[in-house]
């Protein structure tokens, strides 16, 4: 089958009543995560996942993309309206985003977050579509070794990257590994690390060790300052959001530089959304005629970073359908949803279920449709949520956190596990260790344990069965690169510093 | 937060010792490939070097560069133990008061006590979610929720 066969067979699933339906919900409640600060896209999708047990699998996915997506789109609402970020992939919207709201220019700021997000995430399907499918005829020929070395690249690469401390990063990395061996062994069967509790046979359980480090540390976290209510003064008619010609052309040229680049950095395991937000950025005011005014508020510093992050979401199912590898806490999650689901994704799924392969893709540009629509004429609404004050969320986001952990398994343990990683991931934050890394971890464990072990079997213990096949030699080179570069560099110093003195 | 590294980098050290240890008493490497203790005891091993590496980074930190503890104190200590506390309690009685009550309990003590907000608000809030909670996860999804030993 072509690829436009494939495309129009997708359309005829994604375009059920069903499957908009709750595309649509997935949308609306993912621009919710997105515009609530203090719950983000991994949470609202993991608080889904049981939720979703009862759809059929294409169904519950293309729900769980809908959120991811319109946590994208709404994450730009706070950061404009009220500098607050709803998510991490927003952060950098604020900079320039809350400056024109500061010079009542809020409403073509809105309007063109969701327009540049639009115009990046239809981009990055399109990309997506003719990609994926070669991609995955690529990586049927991977054997263990290369799927390891795939994963072990994801996972210094996210470690290596996050936070500010790559040690720390590293912790957290190895942290999440380690719990992924709580459990039964899969090859050999023996228990490992379940203190005779039975409910820890099956291993931790994602879905309760992401909800309680993410949503339940950051309750404990917004303890700490009184989160209080806010103020905002714009008004939102649908004239005002679209932004005049003089913002179009100076934000066309860097929302496609953007998403081309933020499409190819989701691509790579372990670049996701945020990364790339920060990344078009840095790039737009380099190749900018006025690098000086980004951060007074202009429109390319808002343009660029909502056109990055969709796109590099966009650009993140690609290695999450193609190859089984999660590129960021999100898609990882998304993971967790689709093994839950009975999927097994990696390049055997465009040959087992293309249904749900191309009823997803299709649904994609859908969602991309459904959120401008969205975004543009309901933001009034969705500004006035914000006036819900915190202290009424907390206890809501605290609830359902615990509910959804338990419905996974109607098992009690669920949530006693769901409080203790909330206390680690308290502790965590405070100490300035990243979080994302421990779900990563965790996620690909198993994949990581497993591929590990076949590549020594069948090289009977060698090591450098790792080195001698090219693909896998390449990916392990760039991840000890990415793990050992800082060192250099500080040996560099160093080594000045000796010669100076002399 | 020199303190607050050096003292994690001692946890974490006992932490990964403690993972090695456990992966010794696994049974060895067999003839299939490595065992099940291979990859938590090289994890183990791999935690206890950073530990060592973020306690000696610490500790050649000068003394006055960073000496404000990360954690807060007064109040938000309160708080923070008022919430582990009250989640820890609602988990243990779940079973023996049931769903509904349980999450408007916990709902209520949240905003009363944590927040403090006034009993009216509490109250009205507490049971709205303890009913929509019900309503979206017992009628809508066909959860089965816990009921109390009394029978709702």
């Amino acid at each position: 089958m072509g690829i436009f066969d494939n495309i129009l067979m997708g359309f005829g699933i994604a375009l059920s009543w069903q499957n908009l339906l709750f595309c649509l919900i997935g949308t609306i409640y993912g621009t919710l995560i997105g515009v609530l600060p203090g719950i983000g896209p991994v949470v609202g999708v993991a608080i889904l996942i049981p939720v979703t047990f009862g759809l059929n699998a294409t169904t519950a996915i293309i729900t769980m993309a809908g959120v991811y997506y319109g946590a994208m789109y709404g994450g730009s609402t706070t950061s404009i309206l009220i500098n607050v970020p709803g998510e991490s992939a927003s952060v950098v919207t604020c900079l320039d985003g809350y400056e024109m709201a500061k010079k009542g220019r809020a409403a073509p700021a809105l309007g063109m977050a969701a327009l540049a997000s639009f115009i990046a995430g239809t981009l990055a399907v399109v990309l997506l579509t003719f990609i994926a499918p070669p991609l995955a005829n690529v990586a049927l020929s991977f054997g263990p070794p290369e799927y390891f070395a795939l994963a072990f690249m994801g996972l210094t690469l996210v470690t290596s990257l996050a936070g500010e401390s790559m040690v720390k990063g590293l912790m957290s990395g190895l942290f999440g590994l380690i719990v992924a061996c709580v459990g039964v062994d899969a090859v050999s069967g023996e228990e490992r690390f379940t203190f005779g509790f039975l409910s820890l046979l099956d291993g931790a359980g994602f879905i309760s060790v992401a909800v309680g480090l993410f949503a339940v540390a950051e309750v404990l976290c917004n303890l700490e300052e009184s989160m209080g209510q806010v103020f905002i003064k714009a008004k939102f008619s649908l004239r005002s959001l679209f932004p005049n010609l003089q913002d179009w052309k100076d934000s066309l040229a860097p929302i496609f530089r953007c998403s081309f680049m933020a499409f190819f950095l989701g691509n790579l395991p372990g670049a996701g959304a945020t990364i790339a937000s920060f990344l078009g950025y840095a790039m737009e005011k380099k190749l900018s005629k006025h690098p000086e005014k980004f951060g007074t508020g202009i429109i390319e510093g808002v343009a660029a970073p909502e056109a990055a992050n969709n796109a590099a979401a966009g650009g993140s199912m690609v290695p999450l359908l193609a190859l089984g590898i999660p590129s960021s806490g999100t898609s990882a999650v998304l993971l967790g949803a689709l093994l839950v689901h009975g999927l097994k994704p990696g390049p055997l799924l465009f040959q087992s279920s293309p249904e749900f392969v191309w009823g997803l893709i299709a649904s994609m540009y859908i969602a991309n449709i459904m959120l401008l629509i969205l975004n543009l004429p309901l933001v009034g609404l969705w500004a006035s949520l914000l006036r819900v004050p915190y202290k009424i969320l907390m206890p809501l986001i605290v609830t359902i956190s615990a509910v959804g952990v338990f419905t996974t398994d109607n098992n009690i343990f669920d949530m006693w596990v769901m409080l203790v990683f909330g206390i680690i991931g308290y502790l965590m934050r405070k100490l300035k260790f990243p979080a994302a890394p421990v779900v990563l971890a965790l996620v690909l464990g198993p994949l990581v344990e497993r591929t590990l072990r076949q590549s020594l079997t069948i090289s009977h213990g060698d090591i450098t069965i790792f080195f001698t096949r090219p693909i896998s030699a390449a990916l392990i080179t760039i991840a000890l690169i990415s793990l050992f570069a800082p060192l250099l560099r500080g040996v560099m110093d160093w080594r000045k510093r000796v010669v100076e003195i002399s | 937060m020199r303190r607050a590294d050096q003292i994690t980098g001692v946890i974490v050290l006992i932490f990964s010792v403690a993972v090695i240890e456990g992966s010794r008493r696994m049974p060895p490497s067999g003839t299939f490939g490595p065992g099940a203790g291979f990859l938590p005891f090289w994890l183990g091993a791999a935690m206890a070097i950073l530990s060592i590496i973020l306690l000696v980074n610490a500790t050649r930190e000068p003394a006055q560069a960073s000496g404000r503890s990360p954690f807060p104190k007064g109040r938000a200590v309160l708080s923070i133990l008022m919430t582990v506390g009250a989640l820890a309690a609602f988990i243990s009685l779940l079973e023996t008061l049931g769903f509904l009550l349980s999450i408007a309990l916990l709902t209520a003590f949240l905003l009363r006590v944590v927040e403090q907000e006034g009993w009216l608000m509490s109250a009205t809030v507490a049971v709205a979610n303890s009913a929509g909670l019900y309503v979206i996860f017992q009628m809508l999804l066909g959860v089965s929720l816990p009921k109390s030993i009394f029978g709702f």
